[in-house]
């Protein structure tokens, strides 16, 4: 029988938190979590409580099991909201939630709660030695949310229903001011208006065809040198030459 | 008490309670209200609510207030009390054991409840009217109670003694009318849905009378004659009349009163549809029959969420704002002149549109099956089809698929909606082992259909495999020493992503070795495998309309026999290929959950063929054929060894290739007889032919009649049919029929349709037949049956069954089997 075993089995809290410290320190999260579990009931109200709740909700967390490490970081700096590590373990639970959050094609409920955790550790500590990563974390999250939007509205073009696209990208451009995708978006919305003013009833290209060159020139306009340029020319004699079609019928 | 007068006034000096109880005087005094030191006047508000309040409590059985010791403007106040009895024990006669507990639960007899008037009213009214709604007219309830006696508790205690006597049931002997001229008495009971005459032959609702549902009716008999015109109808009395042979009559006398007509329909505020188009959805016409009824489905079925109505006209094309109102704008004698209201309001567009509770399945995969877009024209009828929609994709629990208008915005025309989304399982894990057929046969069968293929290298999407891009996946493994087989099937539904082409494939193999009775073990130089791959490509059709699915394979599969002899052919060496075409055409609009569906049908016709090769290969069928006739003439026994290798020779070359064509047809019907009970017919026709008579009809692609209808270890394209109530494939030959047709009607009966299981019952009657030859064809010469069953699924294991079957008619070759029944297990969807 290991040490390990001897102590799960064992009724002496003091040798448990002290072996459960040991592997704490070693960086054995999984033992030191077991031996926790047993005695964090032991401990509750006692002067010990603060460093072995911190070190339970720890063990969670390099555990990777952020659901559980969240909730307990958070009970952590709400139990003890004078302990040294309250700034730690409010930024790790915010990280935990941070971690919890799923790729972007999939329901975003924790991308948001995330966000919103962030934004509470920064305001508490605005000048935290965390601030840089939390803020990236944020930059993130939010891009995380552009992104579902903005592969969304590509889909519409995919699967040629332009006109939903179009309307998508509008929403896109109103909801995310500072896209990091708006060139993209920009892009995007002109070759899903031009689909659609080529695809058109002769009585409605003409609208659509200015539309799609106004779209072309809030591209241009935001992004001269736009990766899409050539691209976005050649959509743009298209729709000109959808005019010339038109014209000729007359 | 004498010598008060009602308004004098006096300073309570002191409280006391007297009586019978058990409760503590402070209490008592505390609970009243009522304090010392304050003034109280005869007859007045405070010693009013005190009564009031100890009466409220339930506790006491009498309650009196006296002005004692009355000195001057002073006085003491008595309370005096007397304690409900409590309840010791219920005795219950004249119902059941069972029943006995379901009463006192009912009725809350709890030892030591408070035994109040009302408690004893309240408990006889409960079971009189409970055995009157299940028709027991003449039921007496008695309800008694009896002092304890020698009780060793000092509190009261009462024994009750509940006597019910339900008397025989009381069956309507006849229904009658008075008064009715232009409606009959026959059409007027008609209209009443729950209480009807006795007649021997019904089945389904009983005559009895339950006053309530009497009721109900007397609304539906005048309803009756609003829908025929007859608009001032009413009911003037009606009678309960005793017969002496324990039944009753009833008697309602109506007034009719005239008969109305429609005027003239104006439309008033409709600008996008013009009079003539609503008119024509309407369609009443003036000096129609006055029916309020009819008039009111038509501005808006409550009952058919996509009906035609002229509600759903609006709602369809944009107008989420509109409001229709019929008015009566003049009654002038008996013609009535209507104006419908419309406002129409701005049409109204989908400005977002969103997804929430997917955690497992992707964007991409639930956007491109809804039909509401952004920057689309609201459409009610869009959104209901795209919660079907979303419901057959089996990725959500279909039940829960809630659409959630947001932000309806009347001014600028545009609403959000959000579509709430719950995951369900779709994978099945399947793993088995067992002895049979002589040894240990082991079974390993995944099948994912939600899974994602991109992610099948990424170790993080494994929880516990990669789900969410809504292809699926299947893998199937079974192998025993006499035979393995090897099968996997891919389906990717949109192909590429742009459109809805489903793409599928699959592969298989299988081998099987021969019983050596020398060793028992199996013998490696006798093996027949069967190899064959499938690539399928299935798209949605926009004509005639989006319900339809085209579907084309193409699938080769090779036969190859190593000193392996078989009823299929007559050489036990050599190799026959199958390379075969298949269109088919689906309409399928069931709806709403893929499991139970309640609505809607599902059609399909197909055709599978091979190329005709006989046309050009320029090989003599004719001569083959008369070879293989020839000595299949002989008795086995007789053949010369060169007569044997003539004969195998001739079918190997026969069936090289195999040449043949298939035609199937089948139709589903669903729809909702009654609140929950939904009735399926069903019929099936598949036909197998020959291009070339000499070739003959393949002994492959078979149809096998009969059972459960679950394809068991067979690679030779059999189709297998159920047909319950028989034997598994006994009404087909050995080598399997040609030419089949089946009817089925079904009435299923959920018994839940929760997300962890869905339940239903079901009853069957059926009727199929199979033939070797066209010619000896008779559809309506059917062996029938009939039975009931049950089917569960479950997520994680699919869906189990169990049947049981009556024949009606003899399994062929057994004379005298009919009326026998049969038990069959269900895996796996059946259609």
């Amino acid at each position: 029988c290991s040490d390990f075993q001897k102590a799960l089995k064992s009724e002496d809290t003091a040798m448990k938190f002290k072996l459960g410290t040991e592997y704490y320190d070693a960086g054995k999260w999984n033992k030191a979590h077991r031996l926790f579990a047993q005695i964090v009931p032991n401990y509750a109200g006692k002067p010990q409580a603060e460093k072995l709740m911190y070190m339970y909700a720890m063990t969670s967390y390099n555990m990777e099991d952020y659901f559980t490490s969240g909730y307990r970081l958070e009970r952590f700096v709400s139990s003890y909201p004078s302990s040294e590590k309250r700034e730690e373990a409010l930024f790790l639970s915010a990280k935990s939630y941070y971690e919890l959050s799923p790729i972007f094609s999939k329901e975003q409920k924790e991308t948001i709660e995330a966000q919103e955790k962030l934004q509470l550790f920064i305001n508490a500590y605005p000048t935290s030695q965390y601030l840089p990563e939390a803020n990236k974390m944020i930059k993130e999250l939010d891009f995380k949310l552009e992104k579902k939007a903005f592969e969304i509205a590509k889909q519409y073009n995919t699967i040629r229903d332009y006109k939903a696209s179009v309307k998508s990208f509008n929403n896109f451009l109103l909801d995310f001011p500072g896209a990091t995708l708006r060139e993209d978006a920009l892009f995007y919305r002109l070759k899903a208006e031009t689909n659609l003013a080529t695809a058109s009833i002769e009585a409605l290209k003409e609208d659509r065809k200015e539309i799609g060159i106004s779209y072309y020139n809030a591209l241009v306009k935001s992004f001269p040198n736009t990766k899409y340029l050539d691209e976005a020319n050649e959509m743009k004699a298209q729709l000109e030459n959808l005019q010339i079609k038109e014209d000729s019928k007359k | 008490q004498n010598g008060l007068t009602k308004g004098a006034t006096y300073i309570v000096r002191d409280i006391t309670v007297t009586g019978n109880t058990a409760y503590s005087p402070q209490t008592v005094i505390t609970y009243s209200g009522l304090r010392k030191g304050e003034k109280v006047v005869v007859g007045g508000e405070k010693i009013g609510d005190a009564v009031k309040k100890l009466w409220k409590s339930n506790l006491f059985s009498s309650i009196d207030f006296y002005f004692v010791n009355i000195e001057n403007d002073s006085t003491d106040l008595e309370i005096n009390l007397n304690d409900l009895p409590e309840l010791n024990e219920v005795r219950i006669e004249g119902v059941k054991k069972g029943k006995k507990e379901e009463i006192l639960n009912e009725n809350d007899l709890k030892k030591g409840k408070k035994v109040t008037e009302n408690l004893i009213t309240t408990t006889r009214n409960y079971l009189t009217n409970k055995y009157k709604k299940n028709g027991f007219l003449n039921t007496k309830v008695n309800v008694i109670t009896r002092k304890v006696d020698n009780d060793s508790i000092e509190k009261e205690r009462v024994d009750m003694l509940v006597n019910i006597n339900k008397g025989e049931k009381v069956k309507i002997k006849s229904i009658d009318f008075v008064n009715n001229e232009k409606l009959s008495d026959k059409k007027l009971r008609k209209a009443m849905k729950n209480t009807k005459q006795k007649f021997l032959f019904r089945v389904l609702k009983r005559s009895k009378y339950v006053e309530e549902d009497f009721k109900d009716d007397l609304v539906s008999v005048v309803d009756a004659y609003k829908e025929n015109g007859y608009r001032d109808a009413r009911v003037l009395s009606d009678s309960i009349i005793y017969n002496d042979d324990e039944t009753i009559s009833l008697q309602i006398a109506v007034e009719e009163g005239e008969k109305y007509t429609f005027g003239k329909i104006d439309f008033v505020g409709n600008t996008v549809y013009s009079d003539q188009q609503l008119m024509a959805v309407l369609r009443i016409e003036e000096g129609d029959t006055y029916n309020g009824v009819e008039l009111r489905k038509r501005i808006a079925d409550e009952e058919k969420p996509d009906g035609l109505d002229l509600t759903n006209l609006y709602q369809n094309n944009g107008y989420m704002f509109s409001t229709i109102n019929p008015v009566e704008v003049s009654a002038d004698g008996n013609v009535i002149d209507l104006e419908i209201r419309i406002s129409e309001g701005k049409p109204a567009y989908f400005n977002s549109v969103t997804v929430s509770g997917n955690d497992v399945t992707n964007d991409h995969v639930i956007y491109r099956e809804i039909r509401t877009r952004p920057g689309m024209l609201y459409s009610r009828a869009d959104i209901i089809r795209s919660i079907r929609e979303l419901g057959q994709l089996g990725y959500f629990n279909a039940q829960a698929i809630a659409p959630e208008i947001k932000n309806p915005n009347p001014v600028e025309g545009t609403l959000d909606i959000e579509y709430k989304v719950e995951e369900q399982g779709s994978s099945q894990i399947e793993l088995q082992g067992g002895y049979g057929g002589g040894g240990f046969i082991g079974t390993l069968g995944l099948s994912f259909n939600n899974f994602s293929l991109r992610n099948i290298f990424n170790k993080d999407a494994y929880k516990p495999v990669p789900r969410g891009d809504g292809q699926s996946l299947a893998l199937r493994l079974q192998a025993s020493q006499f035979f393995q087989t090897f099968s996997f099937s891919f389906s990717e539904p949109w192909f590429g992503g742009e459109k809805p082409y489903q793409l599928s494939t699959s592969l298989s193999y299988s081998r099987q070795f021969r019983f050596d009775p020398l060793s028992r073990r199996a013998n490696k130089d006798q093996s027949f495998n069967i190899a064959g791959i499938t690539l399928g490509l299935s798209t949605r059709l926009s004509k005639p309309d989006n319900w339809f699915l085209l579907s084309q394979a193409i699938s080769y599969q090779n036969y190859d026999l190593k000193n392996y002899f078989t009823g299929l052919f007559n050489f036990g060496n050599g190799t026959s290929n199958n390379l075969s075409y298949t269109i088919g055409l689906t309409r399928n609009n069931t709806n709403v959950d893929p499991i139970y569906p309640t609505g809607g049908s599902n059609f399909s016709v197909s055709a599978k063929f091979s190329l005709p090769y006989s046309l050009f290969n320029n090989v003599d069928y004719e001569a083959l054929r008369e070879t293989s006739d020839a000595i299949n003439a002989i008795p086995p026994a007789q053949r010369t060894q060169a007569q044997t290798d003539a004969l195998a020779a001739a079918d190997q070359e026969r069936f090289r290739w195999l040449e043949f064509y298939k035609v199937k047809f089948k139709g589903d019907w669903y729809t909702q007889v009654a609140k929950k009970l939904v009735l399926r017919p069903s019929v099936e026709f598949g036909f197998l032919g020959a291009y070339n008579n000499d070739r003959g009809i393949i002994p492959f692609e078979r149809f096998f009649l009969g059972g459960d209808g679950l394809g068991n270890f067979a690679l030779d394209g059999r189709e297998v049919i159920q047909l319950r109530g028989y034997p598994n494939q006994s009404l087909s030959s050995g080598d399997g029929a040609s030419v089949y047709n089946k009817f089925s009607l079904e009435l299923r009966y959920p018994i839940t349709l929760g997300q962890g299981a869905k339940i239903y019952a079901l009853t069957f009657l059926e009727g199929g037949n199979s033939v070797n030859n066209f010619k000896d064809f008779n559809p309506f010469d059917l062996k029938r049956s009939a039975g009931a069953g049950l089917r569960i699924f479950m997520p994680a294991f699919g869906l189990l069954g169990i049947d049981f079957g009556r024949r009606f008619d003899d399994i062929p070759g057994q004379a005298g089997s009919r009326g026998n029944w049969e038990t069959h297990f269900i895996i796996g969807q059946q259609f």
